[in-house]
């Protein structure tokens, strides 16, 4: 009798983790893309993934300054969030690629990241039984470098947002969904802080470049945009940054400068303050913003009301 | 007693003949090839907002002249554009002539926009 019942328990248990297996199969280019996402497989000792520097907490952005990548080698440049790009067409903080397919083998291969050169790459998912069966059964193929990015940017073209307190107030017409304090922070946004020039968009965020002054050519010499453009014109610019989920990506900027969301305002009032010698900021910075306390926290409470409920950390 | 009924009868009769704001309400395009849906909410104090795949990107006024309307916004600068006005499709599409706009990029999103009306 205690022989059966071992060998019961023991058939549910196959049959329990057969179904784990089976749930776990990805169905299209976006869950496989999921997959691959969360899987150390991608990095050459297999202990770093997407995912470890693109964090889902912080609305796929990291929470330091600059990640570290496998052997724990510090990378240079704050990870930007990878929600919400169906509708940018740099990536990067320089720009360097032009779609998602090209953004998406980067990192793999990048020695500060993942450090896995993508033959090797696709040599271990082809060895890879599951994965092997995943690519054949979505792809009608073999893993390959083409496949690979399909599904990676398949998956995070799926990461979009669109239910913040903003979203509420202008989309869906309700009046409530936001504070006095955001209506009035969304006038700062626009008028007096000018951020609304270069933060336009579904996204908050012009298709460009600029340098807001933190490149100094000393304690600040990561040159951006003039590294691939080679123009030395373009020596300090970055990417303008989407700002939709801002409130849970800190710290900001290129480098990570910043910790807050405070910090990040009380620069933009007033750079030459922050940073000194700051080489061909850009003229629409030139001068002091002149924002009261008032504005600040205003235009800080507008900023926050850009995150999606999927973070509100109250309902969790 | 008679003048208060006089006066409701000529407020409704004011009412009944007053131009009736046909673009009040929600407008969207048909999904582009990638998929992206872009709409606009006109409202009824002649505010209105316009957004991509259900995200907000612009907020402005307008005001109707008789086929025509002016737009003001927070992108481009704020800079005050006119279009014409060209319903069809019983009222039910839209779309937009430029008469005057100095900022090319919102001219060339609007020409080559066709709006229907959301019911």
């Amino acid at each position: 009798m205690k022989k059966c019942v071992l060998i019961i328990s023991a058939v549910i248990t196959l049959l329990f983790m057969q179904a784990m297996i089976i749930n776990n199969e990805p169905a299209n280019k976006k869950e496989l893309g999921k997959l691959l996402f969360f899987d150390p497989i991608l990095s050459s000792d297999s202990t770093i993934s997407c995912a470890s520097c693109h964090k889902p907490q912080f609305a796929f952005a990291d929470s330091s300054a600059t990640s570290r990548g496998v052997g724990d080698v510090q990378g240079s440049r704050n990870t930007p969030s990878a929600m919400n790009v169906v509708l940018q067409n740099f990536f990067f903080w320089d720009g360097r690629a032009k779609s998602l397919e090209e953004q998406a083998l980067a990192p793999i291969e990048n020695p500060e990241e993942m450090n896995l050169p993508i033959d090797k790459a696709l040599e271990r998912l082809k060895e890879n039984g599951s994965y092997n069966a995943y690519f054949k059964k979505i792809f009608n193929s073999e893993p390959n470098r083409q496949n690979l990015t399909e599904a990676l940017a398949a998956f995070e073209r799926s990461l979009e947002t669109n239910e913040s307190p903003f979203d509420r107030w202008k989309f869906y017409q309700d009046p409530h969904a936001v504070s006095e304090a955001v209506k009035r922070g969304f006038i700062v946004f626009n008028k007096k802080g000018k951020c609304i020039k270069c933060h336009f968009g579904s996204n908050f965020a012009a298709d460009g470049f600029r340098n807001i002054g933190l490149f100094n050519s000393r304690e600040l010499n990561d040159s951006g945009r003039a590294v691939i453009s080679k123009d030395p014109q373009d020596a300090g610019k970055f990417k303008i940054a989407p700002l939709r989920n801002v409130g849970v990506t800190a710290p900001y900027m290129h480098n990570g400068m910043f910790k807050t969301l405070k910090e990040v305002i009380q620069f933009y009032n007033d750079p030459a303050k922050i940073v000194l010698n700051s080489i061909n900021r850009d003229s629409l910075l030139a001068k002091p913003l002149g924002l009261t306390d008032q504005e600040k926290a205003d235009l800080e409470s507008f900023l926050m009301a850009l995150t999606d409920k999927s973070f509100d950390i109250n309902k969790k | 007693m008679k003048r208060i009924f006089v006066t409701v009868g000529i407020v409704i009769t004011l009412l009944a003949f007053a131009p009736k704001n046909k673009l009040v309400g929600r407008w969207e395009t048909k999904p582009s090839p990638k998929g992206n849906i872009t709409g606009v909410v006109f409202n009824k104090d002649y505010t209105y907002e316009g957004y991509v795949n259900k995200k907000p990107f612009v907020s402005g006024t307008y005001s109707l002249g008789r086929n025509t309307i002016t737009i003001e916004e927070t992108g481009c600068n704020g800079t005050k554009a006119i279009y014409k006005l060209i319903f069809f499709n019983h009222s039910d599409s839209l779309r937009f002539e430029a008469i005057n706009d100095s900022c090319s990029e919102r001219k060339e999103g609007m020409q080559r926009t066709i709006l229907g009306r959301v019911k």
